[in-house]
């Protein structure tokens, strides 16, 4: 997908009248702005569960697609360490017995089927659009406590790839960045590119009203967005403004 | 009478009208004109009152349109209903300050008569400064339209610092401040409630304005984030701009569906314009009286460096502390500089960063120290003279003021708040030499200096 068919797709997902792009729709988003991301199957009916080698490499992560589900492990929604087709047939039925008990108003997109990221540094960058400044992107350390952390560092948009090394030397991780106690540098310049990236994408489309990688996992071999999230701006998915909106766009 | 972003003519004015002129002492209106008297406003000053032919000799007119000129600036000093029904008919006013209380701050009754206020302004092309302020305070043009009697606040001098506040309260609060210090003043603009003109277009006045070498500006809220931040970049590539933020806690977006939504309150994304614009950002009141004091003396550096010598070695670490906490480097001095130094100075003293020269020490110690440390790079100095060292005398002042001038860089004096060190602290003062009395505060100053030269202003 390129960065055209993921604006198209932001501003279906608004014509739509939908607050959230689905995790592999946003995927799909930061990956057309150079941001890495694992392979994945997007697997929209238990039966059809089909896993072929040259696709996708074990072991695997299945994850359920829901616009209703904001926290995907808390009601069972995530499954590790799957190794084939007959491992994955039995997580989906699992995974959708256990949903129906945990979640059950929420409706069902379908599966992701992600290939698992090597361990590494969890970081996180982000982005809002401020009613006040416009669009601004965070950087900071990622994983769950991100909010009990609070280890971040914001900037105003257009951010340029020398604020984001300055960014990044704001975190308190920062050292694990550069190597600490024996551990390889990571590759800083891509955790740059994807600051840079998301900054982008905020002056790029008026629709986004926050936009989150997390976590952004990074090691020496890189970095990869194994989660992310997109809110649509709510003022846009008014009846009648955005379909003016798209149409607007479009023509 | 429309003058569209410019508001260059409140700060030179030709003419001045008080609306609601009073003859009562400690009147705000009465205040005012003595004010204006005092500070020598050398424009003319027109009388507005129909209950009145005359005010101490002085002709009182009947409604603004009777006066045959252009008025630059309206001040009012009237009650808010009152402001409306004038300012309506006013014909010939370019700018208004609106002292008079009463209207957002006091409820909803208040907030439709200021959005009335806003809306009239922009129809009739009047800009206002107000409603709910001080107004200005101008030594370089001579105004004053604060409303405190001066034997109650004094005005500050002349001098390059600029303040920029919502609060009135602030405005006299760093007055007095300066006037203590000896620091003077180009423009101080009060604009309370904030209906029209606020730091953005201040901002962009101040940018130009060769008497502004500083600008301050006290921030509750942010007039037009974007355009701010545009205008103080500009200016930050001409002179430093130092802000307090207040209202840290208010909180970001509501219910936010992000970890990034949840985290931000609105002051990390004010920071972050900050940054962007190359603002220097202090923190609370005491931040803002070192910032002032030292940015009245020196020009920013563009390093963070930091060379430190003391004649007490426990302040000499508490300062070195400081500094780090604040992001400043306190660099180790090379092998080559301690061999130097250990030969030039005394037996026992210490010639790691900070130098300490101990109580023992005497004059031409802190010269050798200076001029020995300095070969290392540094971007500033910090020297200590505590007055326990029995050997070193007045003089001291003149030899750390030739160090710094033959070296070109800022020197920051820490001393002890005694009677006999204030009196030298004077003559520090005197030879521009900024002083602090306690070991946080030079490192703040030294921070401020530090701070502002980055990528972002270069």
């Amino acid at each position: 997908m390129n960065k055209e068919d993921a604006k198209r797709l932001v501003r279906e997902a608004v014509a739509e009248g939908r607050h959230m792009l689905l995790e592999p729709e946003a995927k799909a988003l930061v990956a057309a702005w150079g941001i890495s991301v694992p392979k994945y199957l997007w697997i929209k009916a238990p039966e059809d569960v089909r896993v072929k080698a040259e696709e996708l490499s074990p072991p695997f992560v299945l994850k359920v697609i829901s616009p209703d589900i904001v926290h995907k492990r808390d009601v069972g929604g995530v499954i590790l360490g799957l190794q084939d087709t007959e491992e994955v047939r039995t997580a989906v039925h699992e995974m959708t017995r256990d949903l129906r008990r945990s979640a059950p108003e929420a409706q069902i997109a379908g599966f992701l089927l992600v290939e698992m990221v090597p361990p590494g540094i969890e970081l996180i960058v982000g982005g809002l659009r401020d009613p006040q400044f416009g669009p601004a992107v965070m950087f900071g350390t990622g994983g769950i406590a991100v909010e009990l952390l609070k280890d971040v560092s914001f900037r105003l948009a257009p951010v340029s790839r020398e604020e984001a090394f300055a960014m990044m030397q704001e975190v308190k991780s920062y050292p694990l960045l550069t190597g600490f106690r024996g551990s390889r540098p990571v590759d800083v310049e891509q955790l740059a590119s994807a600051v840079v990236a998301l900054s982008d994408i905020l002056l790029s489309l008026d629709e986004i009203r926050e936009i989150e990688v997390n976590p952004l996992i990074v090691s020496e071999s890189g970095a990869v967005a194994v989660d992310a999230r997109v809110v649509l701006d709510s003022a846009y998915t008014a009846p009648g403004r955005s379909i003016e909106r798209v149409s607007a766009a479009k023509a | 009478m429309s003058t569209g972003r410019d508001i260059s003519f409140f700060f030179n004015p030709q003419s001045i009208a008080i609306v609601g002129a009073s003859p009562r002492p400690g009147k705000p209106s009465q205040v005012i004109m003595e004010n204006l008297k005092r500070i020598g406003y050398p424009g003319a000053v027109y009388l507005v009152n129909p209950n009145y032919a005359s005010i101490n000799g002085v002709r009182c007119y009947r409604s603004l349109s009777e006066i045959e000129a252009v008025i630059d600036v309206a001040i009012f000093v009237l009650p808010a209903p009152l402001v409306m029904t004038v300012l309506e008919r006013a014909k010939n006013v370019r700018g208004a300050i609106i002292v008079s209380a009463g209207f957002k701050e006091t409820g909803s009754a208040g907030t439709a008569l200021e959005d009335e206020l806003s809306a009239l302004g922009a129809r009739k092309g009047i800009r206002i400064i107000g409603p709910n302020c001080m107004g200005i305070y101008d030594a370089v043009s001579r105004i004053d339209t604060f409303f405190t009697p001066e034997e109650r606040v004094k005005r500050p001098t002349r001098g390059g610092v600029s303040v920029l506040t919502q609060s009135g309260s602030f405005a006299e609060l760093i007055m007095v401040e300066l006037v203590s210090q000896d620091i003077g003043v180009a423009r101080i603009v009060s604009y309370g409630n904030r209906v029209d003109v606020g730091e953005s277009d201040c901002l962009e006045f101040l940018t130009n304005d060769a008497a502004t070498s500083v600008v301050v500006i006290y921030m509750e809220s942010v007039d037009d984030g974007k355009r701010f931040v545009e205008v103080a970049s500009r200016c930050t590539r001409k002179k430093p701009v130092v802000v307090v933020k207040v209202g840290k806690r208010e909180a970001g977006i509501h219910a936010a569906r992000s970890h990034t939504g949840a985290i931000s309150g609105r002051y990390e994304i004010y920071k972050a314009a900050f940054k962007k614009a190359g603002i220097i950002e202090v923190n609370g009141y005491e931040g803002l009286k070192d910032a002032i004091k030292v940015l009245n003396t020196y020009e920013l550096v563009a390093g963070k460096r930091v060379l430190i010598v003391t004649d007490g070695g426990g302040v000499g670490v508490n300062i070195a502390d400081a500094c780090e906490d604040l992001g400043l480097e306190v660099r180790e001095l090379s092998e080559e500089t301690r061999k130097r130094l250990s030969t030039r100075l005394i037996g026992f003293s210490s010639t790691g960063n900070p130098i300490d020269l101990t109580g023992s020490a005497i004059d031409s110690d802190y010269v050798n120290a200076l001029e020995e440390g300095l070969k290392d790079t540094f971007d500033l100095v910090i020297v200590t003279v505590l007055w326990g060292a029995p050997k070193i005398t007045e003089k001291l002042v003149d030899a750390l003021k030739a160090v710094r001038d033959r070296h070109n860089v800022p020197l920051l004096i820490c001393t002890l708040s005694s009677e006999f060190s204030r009196r030298i602290a004077a003559r520090f003062a005197e030879h521009g030499m900024p002083v602090f009395f306690t070991p946080e505060s030079v490192a703040r100053a030294a921070a401020v200096l530090a701070a502002g030269k980055r990528y972002a202003r270069s």
